[in-house]
């Protein structure tokens, strides 16, 4: 990873995007302080990650987890819920809820060896959320897991969002994130190759201008009659709804001799969007 | 409360691995032998078994001798084939806590990985100490029942054996950190037990040695390698009453260990996962 940078806002849910090897892991992993950087440092809420306080408002579901199979679904929410400074007489109150919460309430009792793929994602979910944390990191949740459970999922961490919680997910699956996520970044080569909200990102069929970053205020002028903006690499990718509106643009651009790189039909989904920015 | 999961999740692993019931096991056997021998002596009918399970048997000299010779007995046991058995059953608790998927989540918790690794290790120990604990605890209770001779020097066996799996266990964990190899672990193990009871000739070895530089390589092994021979030949020695040649082995068996658990945190708090 060289230069990551991104701002996630309070109360959203943020996803993170990339091809095989982009980075998104070990960004994952370096906040958790699974991995130490090389160089640099990875600050939580403004401590150093490495300090394990600073992993308390953090609640983590890995990739490919191995949840060890001689747990109960109970057994592993108390095992994880203590790890994370939850006093017995509060777990025993809050393991019931959360088994509840992701559907595995009849499971409680049953080793997790006999749980489908789905139902230990559920369950993992479960062990996030035990603690109350004001972040949520998530690699590929839904991963796994059927349509109804992935439905449920996404019920779970809207529901969490509403009540302020930070989610960041770290998915390779585009149609879940683009119904998830209301803001995106796609890390590429270890680098930020592009961020911005979903719904700018994905605004549907239009026309796509490519310009040199312009000033900040002739960006702005433009951004008014535009759908949806993005910067990524020292370019700025600004999205028309129609023909008209982008040839103006590119008038304003033009006149204040601001590059043009290119201007595209496009009809975006967001794999449109990732295939376009991990291709250039 | 979190030092407490950690070593309730090592015991619970050691349960589903059916390690601990395969000591604990192993120990009631043992029991049941002492018990099932002493039945066989008393059946027998011969004269002086009886009296010696009798309790007018108590000043008898020999009764004394005979138990001090099966708490010798259970003691060599544990030191020999119960810490082969031990080192075995353990040598997989690291590793498996290492596996990619579980350490990454263990990590991501408001712990260090210090606080990880002792816990593991803690379990891992308490493990062991209560299954020496009720071997020992058995077979003195039965001869003290039968023979009304209750001695607790061999209660001593208990913390003994206790603290030399320790000192076996930092180096399993060590080589584990290193490695993620329970095999790997075990193997190293298993050699520094082997190689205890040749290290500890070191007077005779002295003698056959010629050059200065092999004693000196003889003694320098000898001193930082831990000593589960001479451990065992001291706590026989407690029991049977016998006087022991001062604290080396025990402070450096300690160093050694203390060393091995260090180098062993020291290592997976720098690991990336």
């Amino acid at each position: 990873m060289d230069g990551v940078s991104l701002q996630v806002r309070r109360g959203t849910i943020f996803g993170l995007l990339g091809p095989n090897g982009a980075g998104k892991t070990t960004f994952v992993k370096t906040l958790l302080s699974a991995v130490r950087p090389t160089r640099g440092s990875a600050l939580i809420f403004g401590r150093d990650a490495s300090q394990p306080e600073a992993r308390r408002p953090i609640g983590y579901l890995p990739e490919n987890h191995r949840f060890p199979t001689y747990f109960t679904g109970a057994g592993m929410l108390d095992f994880y819920a203590a790890l994370s400074g939850v006093d017995a007489s509060r777990r025993k109150k809050l393991i019931p809820e959360h088994l509840e919460l992701v559907g595995l309430s009849q499971w409680a009792d049953v080793r997790i060896g006999k749980y489908s793929k789905g139902m230990l994602q559920r369950l993992g979910l479960a062990q996030a959320l035990i603690h109350s944390p004001t972040i949520l990191i998530l690699d590929e949740p839904t991963d796994g897991v059927d349509p109804v459970g992935r439905r449920q999922i996404r019920e779970i961490l809207g529901g969490f969002e509403q009540r302020g919680v930070t989610i960041f997910v770290n998915s390779h699956l585009l149609a879940e994130v683009e119904t998830l996520c209301r803001e995106v970044a796609i890390l590429h080569k270890g680098k930020v190759a592009l961020t911005g909200k979903m719904q700018d990102l994905t605004a549907g069929k239009g026309y796509r201008l490519t310009v040199a970053k312009p000033p900040e205020a002739l960006a702005e002028k433009v951004r008014g009659c535009a759908t949806s903006m993005a910067v990524r690499d020292g370019w700025v990718d600004f999205q028309f709804p129609s023909r008209e509106l982008a040839n103006g643009a590119m008038d304003l651009l033009r006149a204040e001799r601001c590059e043009i790189e290119a201007l595209a039909p496009t009809t975006s989904t967001l794999e449109e969007v990732f295939v376009r920015t991990v291709e250039k | 409360m979190v030092t407490l999961a950690l070593i309730r999740d090592t015991f619970r692993e050691a349960l589903a691995r059916k390690i601990f019931w395969g000591l604990f096991a192993l120990s009631t056997l043992m029991i049941l032998f002492f018990l099932f021998l002493l039945r066989i002596d008393i059946v027998s009918g011969a004269t002086a078994t009886i009296t010696l399970f009798g309790r007018q048997t108590n000043a008898n000299p020999d009764v004394d001798r005979m138990v001090r010779g099966v708490y010798g007995a259970i003691a060599t046991f544990l030191y020999t084939f119960g810490m082969f058995l031990a080192v075995f059953a353990s040598s997989g608790l690291i590793p498996s806590v290492l596996e990619p998927g579980r350490i990454e989540l263990l990590v991501s918790k408001p712990l260090s990985r210090t606080h990880i690794l002792l816990g593991r290790y803690a379990g891992n120990v308490l493990v062991v100490f209560l299954n020496s604990a009720y071997l020992v605890i058995g077979v003195w209770a039965i001869l003290g029942v039968k023979t009304g001779i209750w001695s607790p020097v061999f209660l001593i066996a208990i913390a003994t054996t206790t603290f030399i799996f320790a000192v076996l266990l930092a180096v399993v964990v060590l080589i584990g950190v290193l490695s993620d190899s329970a095999a790997l672990s075990t193997m190293v193990t298993v050699a520094l037990m082997i190689v205890s009871p040749i290290l500890a000739q070191t007077s005779l070895m002295m003698r056959l040695l010629s050059s200065e530089w092999s004693r000196n390589l003889w003694k320098t092994l000898y001193y930082s390698l831990p000593k589960v021979y001479e451990l065992g030949k001291m706590t026989l020695d407690a029991i049977q009453s016998r006087t022991f040649a001062g604290f080396t082995p025990i402070w450096t068996s300690a160093l050694f260990g203390a060393v091995m658990l260090g180098a062993a945190l020291a290592i997976f708090a720098r690991r990336d996962f």
